[in-house]
């Protein structure tokens, strides 16, 4: 009956228009399907062409920081089985905070000494608190079994591990713009906890502050000193990337063969394997935008 | 079947967690379509959630009976997710009212999809109107899409209100295009009528009406409102809503002074919207997604000429000469503003009403409507094992899911006509209200 109406459309009538207003087109039902229908459907608008080797080079900031994790917990492992005492690891701390400041007055533009006083002035405020406090770190876990201690570290390092924010700093460079996202900052306090956790198995007091304040220069400053780094110039990032790489798995050579197939085996997952598999799962992404997407505003809401 | 010459008389249950006492685009559409499928002799119930001490049977304006379930709403007005909870009060329903046809409202409302599986189950047939748009880039806007194409995946004909949110709908359930209707909202024009006496035009007064939310694109008043009134001096806004964004437009008319020229008047009830409307010279709709916009259509019914952005199904609902369209960015909305400023003396209020009533009619949408129901009465019935091959296509694992969901409803139903057989439920008396008192009509609704 109506489909009839459809088919034989006389010369006269009036062709059918896109508009809802007039009540029912003139020989046209309202299930009438015009060839127009769907024509302002854009599939694929923002789909990126991604290429093996961007996405290979991009991945190495992954491997690098999971290199900077397995780092420090090898420092744990090797804390808890005293072949490093307290002095190393305070020479250690040293060295670390310098070369620190050494990469970041490198690589940034306009830092002045103004700030560079702030800083150590913040920092020494910060290691003054750190050794005030690490005695009650010492004891902070003494009725938990170490079995117990050990599993959480291991869970908040992987929660640690996935939450990172990779691209950036959750840390930030003062006077930058953006917020750190929620999920960076999960992160972070995760890391912080696991060093907190691990301190408090250690022999000493100097040995808890310590490790305390290496797990935390770690953690709170190797993201912002390796991102300054990638800023400054990308193939120094490349370079520095692969020789914490190979001296990582050296360690972990040293320390256990198990230890570096794992780690090994890690790296080339996520280095070759992941971005193989991200080409090869581009060509099922399916985009649809059209007429019905809510509109972007093309200004920033300052609230 | 037998009476196919003579028009059939359908007896319709509307479901949706969206009435009255609430206000909105389905709200006023589920009211006005049952009210003029009444006068065309259908029987209409409506089915929804109990809103605070409102709940029970209620009768409104010519003899429309709702049924408000003592189900409470526990987000946005939509009542708790539960499958099967809802089973055996709407069976009951169903069968008291002598139901032959569902019709659901609103992919949001959990009461509608229930509803409708419900009734499928029970072999009833079902329509559904879709009176929103989404897309289909976010997390949230995909699971939506999926229970969307589990309610459509079994659903006799669909309606949705303009031709983008039939794009829309066919792209997120899958549905054949040609069991989707476009049936647009439409107004109340005997409500909606301009001022007795044309305003004067030394003052121009720009009427804003919408919930302050992000959505509505409060955004873009924050940024419109100051360049307009720099650039005219004659200009005055009105704004009515309130929302969370509501503090950035007083911020706006803090900094930049304006608190003489734009008034803020806070929520606006449905009653005095007219009162409201007709206040002014230009209605300014700044939304960022919008599947029809029913307030267009009342401010174009008060005589207002609508500047609007150009989104979804906006640019369908008037004619070119009574709306200004323009891209929701601030330099072009001003642009579309100033552009409306120049057509106002050629716009006669009066006629625009005129031009109204003949454009849009809720009889004319009831009218159509009928249409979809006697296709869908139309359709075969089926078996639920054909049924359950229409879910299986919906997805790997949403497939199978979707069947689980049905087979169990389908027991459950079975249980329930064991325990409580159809005979032993009650039938309710039609009662036939005399024809007399449609010049009463829409004031329950309106207080």
């Amino acid at each position: 009956m109506e489909t009839e109406i459809n088919g034989n459309l006389s010369p006269t009538q009036p062709k059918w228009r896109k508009v809802a207003y007039g009540g029912m087109q003139l020989g046209f039902d309202d299930n009438h399907t015009d060839e127009s229908f769907l024509e302002d459907m854009v599939m694929n608008a923002n789909v990126v062409r991604r290429e093996m080797v961007k996405v290979m080079i991009d991945s190495v900031s992954i491997s690098q920081y999971l290199c900077i994790v397995t780092l420090v917990v090898l420092v744990w492992t090797c804390t808890l089985g005293s072949s490093i005492n307290e002095n190393s690891l305070l020479l250690l701390d040293a060295s670390l905070l310098g070369l620190g400041f050494f990469v970041l007055l490198l690589t940034s533009e306009m830092l002045s000494l103004k700030q560079l006083l702030n800083y150590v002035f913040k920092i020494s405020f910060f290691i003054t608190g750190l050794y005030v406090l690490s005695p009650i770190y010492h004891t902070l876990t003494q009725s938990i079994s170490s079995d117990s201690i050990w599993a959480l570290t291991v869970s908040l390092i992987i929660l640690h591990l996935f939450l990172h924010d990779y691209s950036g700093s959750t840390v930030k460079v003062p006077g930058a713009l953006e917020h750190p996202t929620l999920t960076s900052n999960i992160s972070l306090n995760a890391s912080i906890v696991a060093s907190l956790l691990i301190a408090s198995r250690v022999p000493s007091r100097l040995h808890v502050f310590a490790i305390v304040l290496f797990s935390l220069q770690v953690f709170l400053f190797a993201p912002l000193v390796t991102y300054c780094i990638k800023k400054y110039s990308f193939r120094l990032h490349l370079s520095f990337s692969l020789g914490l790489m190979s001296v990582t798995l050296a360690f972990a050579y040293q320390l256990h063969r198990f230890l570096f197939v794992l780690l090994l085996s890690l790296l080339v997952f996520i280095t070759v394997v992941c971005p193989c598999w991200l080409i090869r799962i581009q060509e099922y992404k399916f985009e649809i935008n059209g007429p019905w997407d809510e509109a972007k505003l093309c200004f920033n809401i300052t609230e | 079947m037998s009476n196919m010459g003579e028009r059939l008389k359908h007896r319709i249950l509307m479901v949706s967690d969206f009435f009255y006492p609430n206000f909105g685009g389905v709200e006023s559409h589920i009211y006005y379509l049952s009210q003029c499928l009444l006068k065309l002799g259908h029987k209409v119930v409506v089915l929804t959630h109990a809103y605070e001490k409102r709940s029970g049977v209620r009768y409104m304006t010519g003899g429309l009976k709702v049924y408000y379930l003592p189900w409470k709403p526990f987000l946005m007005q939509n009542t708790l997710p539960t499958f099967y909870g809802t089973l055996p009060i709407i069976r009951t329903i169903l069968i008291r009212e002598k139901i032959s046809l569902v019709h659901g409202h609103q992919a949001f409302s959990t009461l509608c999809h229930e509803a409708l599986m419900h009734a499928r189950t029970m072999g009833y047939k079902v329509v559904f109107t879709d009176h929103s748009l989404y897309g289909f880039a976010d997390a949230g806007s995909i699971h939506m899409n999926k229970v969307l194409q589990f309610t459509l995946a079994d659903v006799s004909q669909a309606i949705c209100v303009s031709h983008t949110s039939k794009e829309n709908t066919v792209l997120r359930s899958g549905l054949p295009p040609e069991k989707v209707f476009v049936i647009p909202n439409a107004v109340d024009t005997a409500m909606f009528k301009p001022a007795p006496e044309r305003l004067s035009t030394d003052e121009i007064v720009i009427v804003v009406i919408s919930r302050l939310v992000y959505r509505k694109g409060a955004d873009l008043l924050v940024e419109v409102i100051p360049e307009v009134c720099r650039k005219y001096p004659n200009v005055r806004f009105v704004v009515g809503g309130d929302g969370p964004k509501r503090v950035r437009l007083e911020e706006m008319r803090e900094k930049h002074s304006l608190q003489d020229r734009v008034e803020m008047l806070g929520a606006v009830p449905h009653a005095k919207v007219q009162s409201f409307l007709i206040s002014g010279h230009i209605f300014l709709n700044s939304s960022l997604t919008e599947a029809f916009c029913i307030a267009i259509l009342e401010a174009a019914s008060c005589g207002l000429l609508t500047v609007s952005t150009r989104v979804g199904g906006v640019p369908e609902v008037l004619p070119d000469d009574m709306v200004v369209l323009a891209k929701p960015d601030p330099i072009d909305m001003v642009q579309a503003i100033q552009k409306a400023i120049s057509m106002l003396p050629k716009i006669d209020p009066q006629d625009m009403h005129l031009r109204m009533k003949k454009l849009y009619s809720w009889h004319d949408v009831a009218k159509r409507t009928e249409i979809v129901y006697d296709r869908a009465l139309r359709c075969s019935n089926q078996s639920l094992l054909e049924r359950l091959s229409r879910y299986l296509t919906c997805g790997a694992w949403a497939g199978k899911l979707f069947c689980l969901v049905m087979i169990i409803d389908f027991l459950f139903w079975h249980l329930l006509q064991l325990f409580k057989p159809a005979a032993d439920i009650e039938v309710v008396p039609d009662f036939i209200l005399p024809h007399c008192q449609h010049g009463e009509k829409s004031r329950h609704f309106n207080e």
